[in-house]
């Protein structure tokens, strides 16, 4: 049986973020029924549905729900749109395409958490998604949807849009409040969590958009339905992207449990690799959550034994399958595609890089650690690296982020992931690499690498701006 | 009192406190950067963490658990057991001092911070003499962020107490962290300079030399200097401070840790504003008026003088012609003597509180820190002196108009003021109306013309005694430097000039007080702030 498109029912739809086109669809029945149930009820039929967060850590929303006080007076829902992963745009798509869906899933969690004002952290440099999801907010006040006394059950609820500035750490739903409170995007310290102590004090709900446009269709189809949706433990759809030279680059919707296989050769996702290349690497869940081979990896150094290793594209795109091939989690589910032509160096440089960029600066491993992991590659990169830089790499991004409780956040753990997996899954193409490289070319080079990219003028005074706070492409020789 | 287990050992803890400042308080050495008693926990430099046991999610049982937590966050709850002591934490502390270290410059021999850093302290303890990175250093700017503070970027370890610092206890927030990861930097806003008038303090909780001051740089080596405990004499408050001085004299000012003033911070005007006792035109000498000039005069000379001229004033009055001007600079175990002399000599003589400097009002900062408008350290234990002193005793404006009715023969007037304070003509049209006028100053003042004697006054640096604040609370400073060349301290003069033989010494001139004024039988010390903390 085709898998019948839920979340992205009405992307290609003619006018589809109007109120009129969602409404025809059966829009806002889920939250006309859910209004009549308690809240409670709505809580309890989440956490039967085991509806993970989509946003990266597969947290069940119904659980964290549920560590809201009891006794509080106000709670705050705050809407994650702050898609910064890097080959990440599903919640994008959504917004884009189906506004709607979004603000009903809000009036539904809103109401099962007592919330009275909803806040939708969007990505700053999502303009149009921004004045899209704007009108939608107006249709549906003017439709009753928000404000006061909705559809008659005497429920409230305001949303606002909140836009950030541009940071991958404010994604992190500590970092997202302590910057919808318009103070630098630095996560906090847990305990207390945002259920406890969030946005302005007070009790705080963050939640994914994907996660939250999943509730008016548990509500409208089901509990049976959705948990005959997807695998065992990651039940309901899922939107996929996929990126990198494959025949039909984008995003997908489908079961939680797709395998990368089917992501990339599949006729209803990416359609096989252009101009039939081999894979040589997928990073299946945003970049934070490690790399895969595009073939069989042999964990035990040498060759491949058949009895315990695997084709590491069967990795089932679900909250925990992909911990079975090594990686943290199931993230984004959002993967870019390396193909067999690729230098893997440069995958190693453009990994590091981002993190380097977007590290907050707040912990230690993270600020130091991911720089010096970049200045690594660069220098990998550059034709001037050394068996003894693997080792180091491996044993740095240990130090930065292995163990659980080394950094406030999970951005180091999210840096160094996918770097240990690079090299360790390609190590022998790494050394390859290596000793391809004029002898000398280290002892000559080190010291150029580095490069002005980090170099800073010295000035009396203010530091100077450098080009908006992006970084300079250094000049190669 | 919770208990806490700290590396199997057993600590009793004050309620409230992290197992940071517990272990800290227990004498134990714990690294750590972020973390000050006096600022919020931001857990961010990730040095301090720990082993903590908790419940097995399945059995129950209480374990090791598979993490590490920050000690600074953590609340030391009754029956927490934690250890700092397991492979995992020396591990994470040494892996945290090697990112460090990173980009650290190795410019210790021309730091001021040298000597008292703890990235100096830290990495000898934990990190590896070599770097492992082969890459260029990452140079952040020297900046020039304050009148009174330079910035060394590329020494910052962003700890953010600076930030902390003004945002929370001066309540300005000039300084704030820009850019992000490794270009993060402490920066201020365009064209607003960190100024104001806690500013000195981010030099202090700067725990490494990222943040030092114009003042002191490259002025003196931190192993050079001794310390002294001391009492800031800027304002009523009664800030407690440590004179760092050596044999060149006085190089800065730091605050002493003091619960129930001024905590960990100080003013900067105590901070700074001893500079007056450098002056090179402090007198030093005693004179005597021969001939309508003043003279230099022997010491040994000057009691005598002094006794007989005030003997002779009081003659036939009871002392009722004689008057005492008492400065709320001095001391006021200094301030006994010098009544104690005058009742022998006048009972019924009229002892006054002198100037009391008030310069604008009150300043209160955000978490209750004062910086009071009275500029005298002592008026309090002044008038507590005055209370208990049998005869006349009045205010400064009180001595002042009796004066003009030209009712003193002698009179002892104190001054002892960092700035000049004969400034009002009423002052010098009194005092020109008194017989014979001693005068006890630090500089020439208005007055010299008048006095019949000019006695050389020692600063607060160069003495010993206690101060009584704002708040009645009687506090100690001791003797930081040798008093000028040719200068007898007050303490000392006052001593002998009193009747007693032998050196004075300000805790046995107290125990003499005490009898009379039970409240100096008893000072305050402020705690003692744990050995390892910073």
């Amino acid at each position: 049986m085709p898998y019948e498109r839920v979340l992205m029912k009405n992307v290609g739809v003619s006018n589809s973020t109007s109120l009129d086109v969602y409404r025809a669809g059966g829009g806002y029945d889920g939250a006309a029924q859910a209004l009549k149930a308690t809240p409670q009820e709505i809580v309890e039929l989440v956490k039967k549905a085991n509806l993970r967060g989509r946003g990266g850590a597969g947290f069940p929303a119904g659980v964290k729900w549920g560590f809201l006080p009891p006794d509080r007076e106000i709670t705050y829902l705050c809407v994650n749109a702050d898609e910064s992963e890097p080959p990440t745009f599903c919640n994008r798509v959504l917004i884009e395409n189906d506004p709607h869906m979004l603000l009903e899933g809000i009036l539904i969690a809103g109401f099962a958490t007592r919330t009275t004002i909803a806040y939708i952290y969007i990505r700053g440099e999502f303009v149009e998604q921004f004045h899209i999801l704007q009108k939608a907010i107006d249709e549906a006040y003017a439709a009753g949807y928000f404000g006061k006394n909705i559809l008659g059950t005497g429920y409230d609820l305001d949303c606002y849009i909140h836009r950030g500035a541009g940071a991958y750490v404010c994604g992190e739903e500590t970092g997202l409040i302590e910057s919808l409170e318009g103070k630098r995007g630095w996560p906090r310290i847990k305990p207390p969590f945002p259920a406890v102590e969030g946005a302005f004090h007070k009790p705080t709900v963050v939640n994914n958009v994907e996660t939250l446009a999943c509730l008016p269709h548990i509500m409208t189809r089901g509990l049976d339905w959705w948990l005959s949706v997807g695998v065992e433990n990651s039940y309901g759809p899922k939107m996929y992207c996929i990126s990198g030279p494959v025949n039909r680059p984008g995003c997908y919707e489908g079961p939680l449990g797709v395998t990368c296989r089917e992501l990339i050769y599949g006729e209803d996702f990416g359609g096989g690799m252009r101009g039939g290349e081999k894979v040589k690497a997928i990073l299946p869940g945003g970049l934070s959550m490690g790399a895969l081979r595009g073939d069989v990896f042999p964990k035990n150094t040498g060759d491949v034994d058949p009895t315990q290793d695997v084709d590491e594209l069967d990795c089932r795109l679900d909250f925990d399958d992909v911990r079975r091939y090594g990686l943290m989690g199931l993230g984004t589910a959002a993967a870019v595609v390396v193909p067999e032509s690729a230098d893997i160096r440069d995958v190693l440089v453009n990994v590091a890089r981002f993190y380097a960029l977007e590290s907050c600066g707040q912990c230690t491993q993270c600020r130091e650690g991911t720089s010096w992991m970049y200045k690594i590659a660069q220098r990998i990169q550059s034709g001037a690296g050394r068996i003894l830089d693997l080792d180091l790499i491996e044993e740095v991004t240990h130090n930065m982020g292995m163990m659980p409780g080394l950094s406030i956040c999970g951005l180091p753990d999210g840096a160094a992931w996918p770097l240990r997996m690079l090299v360790q899954k390609f190590r022998k193409e790494f050394e390859q690499r290596i000793a391809e490289q004029s002898p000398d070319a280290t002892a000559q080079r080190a010291r150029d690498v580095n490069p002005a990219v980090y170099e800073l003028p010295l000035v009396e005074g203010r530091a100077t701006s450098y080009g908006g706070g992006t970084f300079h492409v250094p000049q190669t020789r | 009192m919770p208990k806490i287990i700290i590396d199997g050992q057993e600590i009793e803890c004050r309620p409230g406190i992290p197992v940071l400042q517990a272990a800290l308080e227990a004498g134990m050495d714990i690294p750590h950067y972020c973390y000050h008693p006096g600022l919020s926990v931001v857990a961010s430099c990730r040095l301090c963490l720990m082993e903590m046991k908790m419940p097995h999610p399945r059995t129950g049982e209480m374990d090791w658990a598979p993490k590490l937590f920050p000690a600074c966050q953590t609340p030391a709850k009754d029956g927490l057991e934690v250890r700092f002591d397991s492979d995992a934490v020396r591990q994470n502390q040494r892996h945290v001092m090697e990112f460090y270290l990173l980009n650290h410059p190795l410019d210790c021999p021309v730091c001021d911070k040298a000597g008292e850093c703890y990235l100096q302290d830290y990495s000898e303890q934990f990190g590896s003499a070599s770097s492992r990175m082969i890459e260029d250093k990452q140079k952040n700017p020297k900046k020039d962020i304050g009148p009174r503070t330079l910035l060394y970027q590329d020494r910052c370890v962003l700890c953010t107490r600076c930030v902390r610092f003004v945002d929370e206890i001066a309540g300005t927030g000039e300084l704030r962290v820009v850019n992000r990861g490794n270009l993060a930097e402490i920066d201020v806003f365009p064209g607003v300079p960190l100024d104001n008038e806690l500013q000195g303090n981010v030099v202090d909780v700067c725990p490494v030399g990222a943040l030092l001051s114009k003042d002191f740089l490259f002025k003196q080596r931190v192993w050079l200097l001794r310390s002294t405990k001391s009492v800031s004499p800027t304002d009523s408050r009664g800030q407690t401070i440590f004179i760092d001085h050596n044999e060149e004299g006085v190089h800065r000012i730091r605050p002493r840790y003091n619960e129930k003033v001024n905590e960990w911070w100080i003013s900067d005007e105590a901070r700074f504003g001893w500079k007056y006792i450098q002056r090179p035109d402090r007198l030093s000498t005693p004179c005597v008026r021969i001939e309508n000039e003043l003279r230099p005069e022997r010491w040994e000379a000057i009691p005598d003088i002094l006794r007989a001229s005030f003997a002779e004033a009081a003659k036939g009055n009871d002392g009722a012609a004689v008057g005492v001007v008492l400065s709320p600079m001095m001391a006021c175990e200094e301030a006994w003597l010098l009544t104690r002399f005058i009742r022998q000599l006048a009972p019924e003589a009229t002892i006054a509180l002198g100037y009391v400097p008030v310069v604008g009002e009150d300043r209160t900062f955000p978490k209750g820190f004062v910086i009071k408008a009275e500029k005298c350290p002592n008026r309090r234990g002044i008038e507590t002196i005055l209370e208990h002193a049998a005869g006349n005793t009045t205010d400064f404006a009180g001595f002042l108009a009796r004066a003009i009715e030209g009712a003193f023969k002698a009179a002892y007037v104190v001054g002892g003021y960092p700035d000049e304070w004969v400034t009002d003509r009423r002052i010098t049209d009194a005092l020109a109306k008194t017989g014979f006028l001693v005068l006890q100053d630090l500089f020439p003042s208005a007055l010299d013309g008048m006095a019949a004697v000019q006695m050389p006054a020692a600063s607060w640096t160069e003495r010993e005694g206690t101060f009584m604040n704002c708040d009645g609370l009687i506090q100690p400073f001791e003797r930081a430097l040798l008093p000028l060349e040719g200068l007898k301290p007050d303490g000392q003069f006052l001593f002998e000039l009193a009747g007693y033989e032998g050196l004075y010494r300000a805790g046995r001139v107290r125990e003499m007080m005490a009898g009379e004024l039970p409240p100096f039988a008893d000072v305050f010390t402020p705690m003692e702030t744990p050995k390892h903390a910073h």
